[in-house]
């Protein structure tokens, strides 16, 4: 009985103190953590747009190129000749694939991708991060819809290759994008509406 | 004292060498497999299982005649996922880059055989000097298993050393290479020369 409640009391000293490290240390890195994202987001909306900048100068730069509008719970952002960005975000094969999106002011031509954060296999499905593959969707058409192909295969203009060894986070981001394309595309034809 | 007799000496010659994690023990292989194929993530994830092998020895090695002998793996446990919370915070504040890449297997170090394995076999039975020892030449011997083992797959499937190219234009790269069964295919190879070199016998 007695060694029974030392193991019990062992096992909560030593997790109260291991808990109270990681305290300290989820303190320091939280605020480091999050100024960064959100950097993240701006760079990562200057870099669809086409538009250069600095580490040092990105505030400015920002605010001088990108205008922010709300699109209820959403932010579109919108450059100086009416390009658009916003970010998209849903499932990938094994975690949440997150990123920037930019259309032409045509609404219709892909400008650029960029992944801000997935947790796809590395090496493998996590190349949809890399500007190797999403450089493939410059200048396609997101009309009737996108469609990522087997590598190689890619004819018309909404069609883009794939990646061998990723095709289900290739697929989840097919999707996701087409998904995030379809939302904000209705917000925007709502909002021409009124 | 000669250098051979010499404790801390003949202790890392054991985990750099004739105790190899990988091809002596044959621990980590799941994280072997699959972080071996890009150089620059295979010294990020062995960094980050040298980390914590060097913590979970400095923790539970002062503590061994402490930790009740049934709940020991729970100890261990507790220990080791403290400190992957911490490499993965770190990494996300410091290096947020190699975060993105490898993000995922972060959180796997928790359940990385090499350290569960060090833990139970040599912090519980040695103290903490040797102990730090002993992680360090499992952390450097994982680490570098897993940068020979990058190299080849990333020039062979990606044609690329640490991200710059360095096969001629028109280097058709293996993808299998990139893929898993690329990382078996290596990581057999790599386990049967080096166990011939360090003349190990099948038991």
């Amino acid at each position: 009985m007695k060694d029974k409640l030392l193991m019990i009391v062992f096992v909560l000293v030593l997790g109260s103190v291991l808990t109270a490290a990681l305290v300290v240390v989820n303190n320091v890195t939280t605020p480091i953590i999050d100024t960064y994202n959100v950097q993240k987001i701006k760079m990562s909306v200057l870099d669809v747009l086409g538009i250069r900048y600095d580490e040092e100068n990105l505030e400015s730069v920002f605010s001088e190129n990108v205008d922010e509008e709300s699109q209820g719970a959403e932010t579109l952002y919108v450059s100086k000749n009416g390009d658009i960005a916003f970010e998209i975000s849903g499932a990938g094969l094994w975690g949440p694939i997150e990123g920037v999106m930019g259309l032409k002011n045509d609404r219709k031509t892909i400008k650029r991708i960029v992944i801000v954060r997935q947790e796809e296999t590395p090496g493998l499905g996590g190349r949809i991060g890399e500007d190797e593959f999403l450089n493939r969707f410059l200048d396609k058409t997101v009309v009737p819809s996108l469609e990522i192909v087997a590598p190689g295969k890619a004819q018309s203009n909404n069609q883009v290759d794939g990646i061998t060894g990723a095709t289900m986070s290739v697929k989840a981001l097919e999707i996701l994008l087409n998904t995030e394309v379809q939302r904000y595309l209705t917000l925007l034809s709502e909002e021409d509406a009124q | 004292m000669s250098r051979k007799n010499n404790e801390g000496y003949k202790t890392f010659v054991n985990g750099f060498w004739r105790d190899h994690p990988i091809f002596g023990m044959v621990l980590g292989i799941c994280s072997a497999l699959a972080i071996s194929n890009r150089v620059e993530n295979a010294i990020a994830m062995g960094a980050g299982v040298t980390f914590v092998l060097v913590a979970t020895a400095l923790i539970i090695s002062p503590l061994r005649s402490m930790i009740p002998l049934r709940a020991r793996i729970i100890t261990f446990m507790i220990v080791i996922s403290t400190f992957v919370i911490i490499v993965d915070k770190f990494l996300k504040a410091f290096f947020p880059t190699i975060s993105t890449a490898i993000g995922p297997y972060v959180g796997l170090i928790i359940t990385n055989c090499i350290i569960m394995g060090r833990a139970e076999a040599f912090y519980t039975q040695n103290k903490p000097g040797i102990s730090i020892i002993d992680a360090i030449a499992n952390g450097l011997s994982y680490t570098y298993t897993l940068v020979i083992i990058a190299a080849v797959r990333e020039v062979l499937g990606f044609g690329t050393l640490m991200g710059f190219r360095v096969t001629p234009t028109g280097w058709t790269n293996w993808v299998v290479m990139s893929m898993a069964p690329g990382a078996f295919f290596l990581l057999s190879i790599f386990i049967w020369l080096t166990r011939t070199i360090a003349k190990i016998e099948s038991p």
